[in-house]
């Protein structure tokens, strides 16, 4: 293992030159046109750097297969992987630098357009039915970089970062995967390439097509163990479900084409209410239509039954496409929604449209309480956190529909708060969700290696590395992972000063704000539904840390377990860190602003000093001035807080066995998870409610019961005239053709006097016609 | 002088009893006679045309007719004994190599 230890330490420097890759493209630019290329004009090399890098790896490693120095050295295409992911981590923290250095913001974007594309007329049919020419048109290519678009390129660039660093540690480590790692990591990359694409695109169809990249990548990786049915029929139920959410999408942006004559941000955002000419009905379809795509990418309530089973993906792919990154693309489209709602003196948006927003608001609300209650139940590890991601995902939905809301009431200040507030949400639960999927990693990473050990044939029984039952009272055998986890829950269920809390207290706040106080009657239940959500967050996801790590261990190989595994802790420890602090510094810092209404930065520091902006920000979270905010929050962190961690602990909670010791961080929750005392929930765990719980409130049913009822039927019926009319007709030529030729054939007799008799007759008629023609 | 009318009328009776013959004999030298039969009615045509009309050049189809009919027949009948020698017979109707 020592060996392995050294191996990442032997790596570093590699990766460190990549990391210098900017200065290199400084010099270029200093070579080729004597002034140093900017960090814009690199930017296009952000996604260009990955796409080239899928084929090489893909290529190479069928090249290299089995050889010793690609499996070893080269970590079978995981350290070129890492290599171009550094390049294009290097490139991002540049045109971040450059972004920030030049005070660009939401109104006014970085903007840089690459090449054109596609040249094209557009012409249309006058009302005398001639084709008149209108203008030259242009797809072009070129990015677009705003305060959300640079935001979320720094989590996507980062989270593939240290993501593929902890893949080499988790994949290649693992036998089953020998010898086939390249193919995760080419599609990895690819994945990177989509997801960084499409968040620098500047115009909706770069960025379907960057979307459709993500989804085929998705497919292939969910699918990456074939051999598994499960995983095989887990992959292609998540890309049919996406799909039906990409068809509305891909119609909603042939309606925006239609409405704009043209699909690119600058022309639509420009005036998308077209001096107020523009048909509000066909706008709030197609906005409707963009919605439900979101909704179908980020695993929202109705298409949300997907998600759960694309864990049956690797881990590190479950980290990074279904919990980190991913499943934001359908927020960052809903983001993108802010141009057409704001109708405040910022901006040309179009009245009333708020009710697409409530809808929006709408579907965040049940999603999230519907994730969550599911979550209680769930045995397994990753489908727990699949779960959660929903939840979460759910709650950015709410404060986003608020945010439109808010826009399209004019309420400017409240909606850039709600705004903010979500896509701070977005970066904190990326941070700790990324990190809670590669901490759940190494879990299963280890319980395997455990059974293995005491097994060495892993195909003699049934265990399950991923169920939480096998577990138990790891805190002690895996103090990195336990403390990672710990911190990541902590995150996401809100738990006061860390990550999470600071964006899940301004959604929840800014949901009741505009349900009660600013007249929103039809958001109270989306209100309600998310706070009760924030109390149950705080008890599955305690639940999951103490199944985990708290109590005895329930196996034998969970007291075997070891954390030994090289390349796993350091992303562990650096998400850690960031979603530890990470919430507190940007809040103090004034994220929610900054992306909101692209106020700089650390304005409050500069302008009031350190203290008075920390303690602004803490007033600003626990004291709202509104008595009835007031009153939200402090429930808010009450629920979540104390009586869902409570009730969890009191479930499954426990000491570790005498003479095993915690890592110091968490050794004190252990004892105090003992306190609650034991609740035996037999009675409650065999009710009908749990049995549905488990069965996912019969979604996967109520959705294969219509589909036998309609999609089958008609794919009978369809089958029935292909084989019989489509495929009749063609039999029938063949069988008529084949029949005459049959019965000509009979006149070959083979005897010559035959031969001679229709040569005469022939010779005969041909005689008797020219005496016709002549 | 005989009218050129006859000669034509005799060649076509002569061409069409070289006709059934083809068609009702199964002997393939009796079948090979035949032909030569239609061939001189034809050559019997070419004189009549000849005849009628004063020109030298039906004349000149008949002798080169003559000839090639004289090796036509050559190698008719060389086939013939090909045929013999491989399968002892020369009857045409057993003779079915080039049906279907």
């Amino acid at each position: 293992m020592s060996d392995n230890k050294t191996s990442e330490m032997r790596f570093l420097p590699i990766i460190g030159l990549c990391m210098l890759f900017p200065f290199l493209r400084m010099f270029g630019g200093e070579m080729a046109n004597g002034a140093p290329f900017t960090a814009l004009e690199s930017a296009f090399l952000i996604p260009l750097i990955p796409i080239v890098i899928f084929p090489v790896i893909a290529i190479l490693g069928q090249v290299n297969h089995g050889d010793e120095a690609w499996r070893e050295r080269f970590k079978e295409g995981g350290m070129i992987a890492l290599c171009s992911l550094a390049i294009t981590l290097s490139l991002t923290i540049w045109l971040a630098i450059e972004f920030f250095t030049n005070g660009a913001s939401f109104e006014e974007p970085l903007r840089q357009s690459v090449f054109n594309w596609i040249n094209f007329d557009t012409i249309t049919q006058d009302a005398a039915g001639n084709w008149i020419h209108l203008q030259n048109d242009s797809l072009g290519v070129g990015l677009w970089i705003d305060n959300v678009s640079m935001m979320l390129l720094f989590v996507a660039s980062f989270l593939c970062f240290l993501i593929c660093w902890f893949s080499i540690g988790y994949m290649n480590t693992d036998p089953i995967n020998k010898d086939r790692n390249h193919r995760f990591y080419a599609e990895f990359v690819l994945f990177t390439a989509g997801m960084l694409g499409m968040v620098l695109a500047d115009s909706f169809l770069w960025l379907f097509i960057f979307w459709e990249i993500m989804g085929l990548c998705s497919y292939l990786l969910i699918g990456f163990y074939y051999e598994r049915p499960s995983a095989a029929y887990a992959a292609k139920k998540a890309f049919l479900t996406t799909r039906v959410g990409d068809i509305f999408l891909l119609i909603g942006l042939l309606m925006m084409y239609d409405i704009y004559g043209s699909l690119e941000f600058a022309v639509i955002f420009d005036d998308p209410s077209l001096h107020g000419a523009v048909d509000t009905g066909m706008l709030r379809c197609a906005l409707i239509m963009l919605f439900i795509g979101a909704v179908g990418k980020s695993a929202q309530f109705p298409l949300h039954v997907w998600l759960p089973d694309a864990m049956e993906g690797p881990t590190p792919v479950s980290a990074l496409i279904h919990a980190a990154t991913m499943v934001n693309a359908g927020l960052y489209l809903v983001a993108r929604f802010v141009p057409f709602f704001d109708v405040t003196s910022h901006g040309h948006g179009v009245e009333g449209l708020g009710d697409v927003a409530i809808l929006i608001a709408w579907v965040g609300g049940i999603t999230a309480f519907m994730a969550a209650i599911i979550a209680f139940v769930q045995n397994d590890i990753k489908k727990v956190l699949a779960y959660s991601t929903m939840s979460q995902l759910a709650y950015i939905f709410t404060g986003l529909g608020v945010a439109l809301w808010f826009y399209n009431h004019g309420e400017h200040h409240a909606a850039v708060i709600a705004f903010g507030a979500s896509m701070f949400h977005l970066f904190n639960h990326a941070m700790a969700k990324g990190m809670l999927f590669m901490a759940s990693g190494s879990v299963i990473h280890e319980m395997h290696h455990a059974h293995h050990d005491a097994h060495h044939d892993d195909h003699g029984d049934e265990f399950d590395a991923q169920d939480m039952r096998n577990m138990g009272g790891l805190a002690s055998k895996l103090p990195i992972t336990s403390t990672a986890m710990a911190i990541g829950s902590a995150s996401i269920i809100g738990i006061p000063l860390i990550g999470g809390f600071w964006s899940k207290e301004g959604i929840v706040a800014e949901t009741w704000n505009a349900a009660a106080l600013h007249g929103g009657t039809w958001l109270l239940v989306p209100a309600f539904l998310i706070l009760l959500t924030a109390g149950m967050t705080g008890f599955y996801m305690t639940r999951m840390w103490m199944m985990t790590f708290a109590g005895k261990p329930k196996t034998e190989y969970a007291e075997n377990v070891h954390e030994q595994t090289p390349w796993i802790p350091t992303p562990l420890i650096t998400l850690s860190i960031i979603s530890l602090l990470g919430g507190f510094v940007l809040a103090v810092l004034g994220a929610t602003h900054w992306l909101g209404e692209a106020e700089a930065l650390g304005t409050a520091i500069h302008e009031h000093g350190m203290v008075v902006a920390i303690l602004d920000a803490i007033v600003h979270a626990f004291l709202p001035t509104e008595m009835f905010l007031f009153l939200i929050t402090w429930v808010a962190i009450t629920i979540s807080l104390v009586v869902g961690p409570a009730m969890a602990m009191r479930i499954h909670g426990g000491r570790l066995n005498s003479g095993e010791t915690a890592p110091r961080l968490i050794s004190w929750i252990l004892p105090l998870s003992s306190k609650f005392g034991r609740a035996n929930v037999d009675d409650l765990a065999n009710s009908g409610l749990a049995d549905a719980l488990h069965r996912r409130l019969y979604f996967d049913e109520l959705y294969e019961w219509v589909i036998a009822k309609t999609v089958i039927p008609l794919a009978h019926a369809l089958s029935w005239f292909d084989k019989n009319v489509v495929d009749g007709a063609i039999k029938g030529i063949e069988f008529g053709t084949q029949k005459i030729s049959r019965d000509v054939r009979n006149l070959t007799t083979g005897s010559a006097s035959d031969y001679i008799m229709v040569a005469v007759i022939g010779t005969f008629s041909i005689l008797v016609l020219l005496w016709g023609v002549i | 002088m005989i009218p050129a009318m006859y000669l034509a009328s005799l060649g076509a009776i002569l061409f069409c009893i070289g006709l059934m013959g083809v068609f009702t004999n199964k002997n393939g030298i009796i079948v090979l006679m035949c032909i030569e039969i239609m061939l001189n009615a034809v050559n019997l045509n070419f004189v009549a045309g000849a005849l009628h009309y004063g020109d030298v050049t039906g004349w000149v189809f008949a002798a080169i007719a003559i000839a090639i009919a004289a090796a036509e027949v050559a190698v008719g009948l060389a086939i013939f004994l090909s045929l013999y020698s491989s399968r002892e017979s020369i009857v045409l109707d057993e003779v079915m190599l080039l049906r279907h």
